[in-house]
């Protein structure tokens, strides 16, 4: 404190100013600029004062009740000083009072000072005392004050979607699917932020598949934050992954399918979920109480297999079928440009086996049967100027001998292609799973994926996705487009269209065969290329 | 308590005798100016000095109102929450929340701006709870479809310009320095931009945004200075207006608070994205 105070009076004496004629009388009056109770505050405005006018200022200290003032003051000058000074301080609109010292005395004056309403001190005072002379108040706010005590959200979405398809399923399903879907959002928080309870409701209505019409809570948990660390009670989503294309690490959330074939609709998980913040990265430490069955379209709907999964009569590893507490721990770090995550999972697995099943009417259909599984899987990223590089790698025992599949890919930014605001995203991934034909429970084993990212950057948020995976073995492929902007503040339009090719079509009379045909795994979707437009509306 | 004010102190001797070498500028200085001091060190030295009248708030939370209106006159609003977090030893910590519009509420950017090296920055995407790391090289992009590019708004460390002091003059009836920056970072969308900051409080009044092609592209002016806890000058209004497509945008920040007692661990990880509101 003392130290800035006393540079400031040293750097005031060196500088140079018109010097006085010595003629002129040296006056008992000066200029006053300001006063403040931290000599800093007071060396700094000094500093400027002294920089507009041109002119030496000093900080003097003076006592009275209140305590130590710093005012700052025009140095010893004569009248004609004094006068210049005054004129140069009118032409910045600086404010200023005339101080009288009384001999003998010098801080014995009749000063106001900052914050008290008394009238200015005698002498032809121009203006008020200047606004920059009030001591600046010490910072109010205490830790955590701002945050409201409670504070609670609510929103809601309601959503129209419409689904046509370009010819009749293989089982004769309808071309034309509409649904209706709605979605809460309830949000509480108390305790300064630190506590938290979230509630997530979703249903789906649909119009021609019954299992597509659906209930589920996504989100229905209790938070409580420390200074370095989370903790989170109660149903909800995680996820995990880096590449665009397919979702290989994501694993805690069970998928809902009947959502849609993208994998990136989940259905709530029960969890207690610890996080720990150190240097050395975060630790995610997970307990999954309670299983989720996958959902699977009905008899009715489409981008289904063929024969479909009867979802509702699951086959479990675990003798504790969907009771099972299941685990899951996970290091993740960022060290600039480079980040990544590792974890293992132990559990039943997310992904089921389809077992072909004969009912007593003879029809056949397909059970998920649900191993119990040990997956490892690494994440990493990488960014390299406008590139990220990304890779993710599993290695899982439990479904048949041990296996390791990887997806690795990049994302390329381009900003404001061809003289628009345009920015355009290039992504390429490779997707590989090392048991090649045997691997009957993806369809992403040797496949090649390029995609595009349109973002207009315009008032309606336009933006549009359009992606190509190639099965470079097999030569299957599927289109898929994505584009969606604002309606105006509370309104959404999404259209999306799939497109399949490269596989025969199922075998109506032998439709097993054709499921364990590594050749032709996605048969049964080569009727559902469809083209779906959704409106929502946000309250 | 004060953290700012003691890390100022150290450095007051250098700036203190930049500052008592603004007397001698002249308003058409020529150029080296006085006592040694060129135009590109007394450029740095007005920023530097803005920057260090600017620092010491230790974190901030504050409210932005974005209005982006086109050549029409359509309108559209967004709202964003905004917390940062004062690092000394090297860029800012931003976290920024979307309010609305609705479809994007819960929608969140991190981003650790750094004094040299690109900025790591990290998007929330609510819809599949996923956080994406973003290549942000290029910021010369809209920032949220606004006429505000990334560059323009995250936080700008003064070690990521070259300056150059031009003149001092009059401007909207304040005295100001008149200083051309050029961004170091060659990713940077302008091939110059030219500031104004009154010289009684080194508060940036006015910027002028050239285009690659030297070509007049942009003006801000910021509006409503006010001074909060006695010490930091912040605007309420900046209005940004694209001289080429006509289109502007209009940031209105609302409820500035300092020193809220956010936690660099809490408050700004890839954790506390996935949690805000």
């Amino acid at each position: 404190m003392k130290r800035g105070f006393g540079i400031f009076i040293l750097l005031g004496a060196a500088v140079g100013y018109t010097a006085t004629p010595a003629a002129d009388v040296e006056s008992t009056a000066s200029l006053v600029f300001g006063s403040f109770s931290s000599p800093e505050n007071a060396a700094n405005w000094a500093a400027r004062v002294s920089l507009l006018l041109n002119t030496p200022i000093e900080v003097e200290s003076l006592r009275n009740a209140q305590g130590v003032w710093y005012r700052v003051v025009t140095t010893a000058a004569s009248e004609t000083t004094l006068n210049a000074v005054r004129r140069a301080a009118d032409s910045h609109k600086l404010t200023y009072w005339r101080l009288t010292r009384l001999p003998g005395s010098p801080d014995v004056v009749a000063e106001t000072l900052p914050g008290k309403s008394k009238p200015p001190p005698p002498g032809p005072v121009r203006h008020a005392p200047p606004v920059r002379a009030r001591e600046p108040e010490p910072i109010a706010h205490e830790p955590g004050k701002d945050a409201a005590d409670t504070n609670s959200q609510l929103d809601f979405d309601l959503g129209l979607q419409t689904r046509t398809y370009r010819v009749e399923g293989f089982n004769g399903q309808s071309r034309f699917q509409p649904s209706l879907s709605a979605q809460l959002d309830y949000y509480r928080t108390w305790d300064k932020e630190r506590q938290s309870l979230t509630f997530a409701p979703y249903i789906r209505y649909d119009a021609e598949d019954s299992e597509r019409s659906h209930f589920d809570v996504r989100e229905l948990f209790w938070s409580q934050v420390g200074n370095d660390w989370d903790l989170h009670v109660g149903v909800r989503q995680v996820f995990w992954g880096v590449t665009e294309f397919h979702h290989l690490v994501d694993i805690l959330n069970q998928t809902d399918l009947v959502e849609n074939i993208d994998g990136e609709d989940k259905l709530g998980q029960p969890m207690v979920h610890l996080s720990l913040v150190r240097d050395w990265g975060i630790l995610d430490i997970f307990a999954l109480p309670g299983f989720r069955e996958r959902t699977f379209p009905g008899q009715d709907g489409r981008l289904r297999t063929v024969p479909m999964v009867d979802g509702d009569h699951p086959i479990y590893e675990s003798g504790a079928r969907n009771t099972r507490v299941d685990g899951a721990i996970r290091w993740s770090h960022n060290l600039g440009p480079f980040e990544f995550g590792i974890y293992h999972f132990t559990g039943t697995s997310r992904e089921p086996q389809l077992v072909p099943w004969g009912l007593t009417s003879g029809e056949i259909v397909l059970r998920p049967r649900y191993p119990v599984i040990d997956q490892t899987g690494l994440e990493a990223l990488a960014v390299l100027g406008d590139w990220a590089l990304k890779l993710e790698v599993i290695t899982r025992s439990g479904f048949g001998a041990r296996y390791a599949a990887f997806n690795v890919g990049f994302e390329k930014t381009l900003v404001g292609v061809m003289g628009t605001r345009t920015d355009l995203g290039l992504v390429a991934e490779y997707m590989f799973d090392d048991r090649d034909d045997e691997a009957f429970n993806t369809v992403f084993e040797h496949d090649l994926a390029f995609g595009t990212r349109w973002s207009m950057n315009d008032i309606a948020d336009t933006q549009a996705l359009l992606g190509v995976v190639w099965d470079v073995k097999t030569e299957e492929y599927f289109f898929s487009m994505e584009a969606s902007r604002r309606l105006g503040e509370t309104w959404t339009l999404l259209l999306e269209g799939r497109v399949f090719g490269g596989a025969d079509e199922p075998d109506s009379n032998a439709p097993l065969q054709s499921l364990f045909d590594a050749d032709n795994k996605t048969a049964s979707l080569q009727r559902d290329d469809f083209i779906q437009l959704e409106l929502t509306k946000y309250f | 308590m004060d953290l700012g004010r003691v890390q100022a102190d150290e450095v007051e001797l250098r700036y203190f005798s930049y500052l008592f070498l603004f007397c001698w500028v002249p308003a058409n200085a020529a150029l080296p100016l006085a006592d040694g001091l060129t135009a590109e060190e007394f450029g740095l030295a007005i920023f530097q000095e803005a920057d260090r009248r600017d620092a010491g708030y230790i974190d901030l939370q504050v409210d932005l109102e974005m209005i982006l209106r086109n050549s029409r006159g359509t309108e559209s609003r967004r709202l964003l929450r905004i917390k940062q977090f004062e690092k000394p030893d090297d860029g800012d910590k931003l976290l920024i929340v979307f309010e609305t519009p609705k479809s994007l509420k819960g929608s969140a950017l991190l981003s650790f701006s750094h004094r040299v090296e690109p900025d790591d920055q990290w998007l929330y995407l609510p819809a599949v709870k996923r956080v994406k790391r973003i290549a942000s090289r290029n910021k010369s992009g809209p920032f949220l479809s606004s006429e505000f590019a990334f560059e323009d708004l995250t936080l700008q460390e003064v070690e990521k310009f070259t300056y150059r002091f031009l003149r001092k003059e009059i401007f909207d009836d304040r005295e100001c320095f008149v200083v051309q920056r050029k961004a170091v970072d060659k990713y940077s969308g302008y091939s110059k931009q030219i500031v104004w900051l009154d010289t009684a409080e080194f508060r940036i009044q006015k910027i002028e945004y050239f285009d690659r092609r030297e070509g007049l592209l942009k003006t801000l002016e910021v509006r409503g200075y006010t001074q909060y806890d006695g010490r930091y000058w912040k605007a309420d209004r900046m209005l940004m207006v694209n001289h080429q497509t006509r289109k502007s945008t209009e940031l209105v920040w609302r409820d500035y608070r300092f020193a809220t007692g956010l936690s660099e661990e809490r408050d700004f990880s890839t954790n506390s994205l996935r949690r805000v509101r």
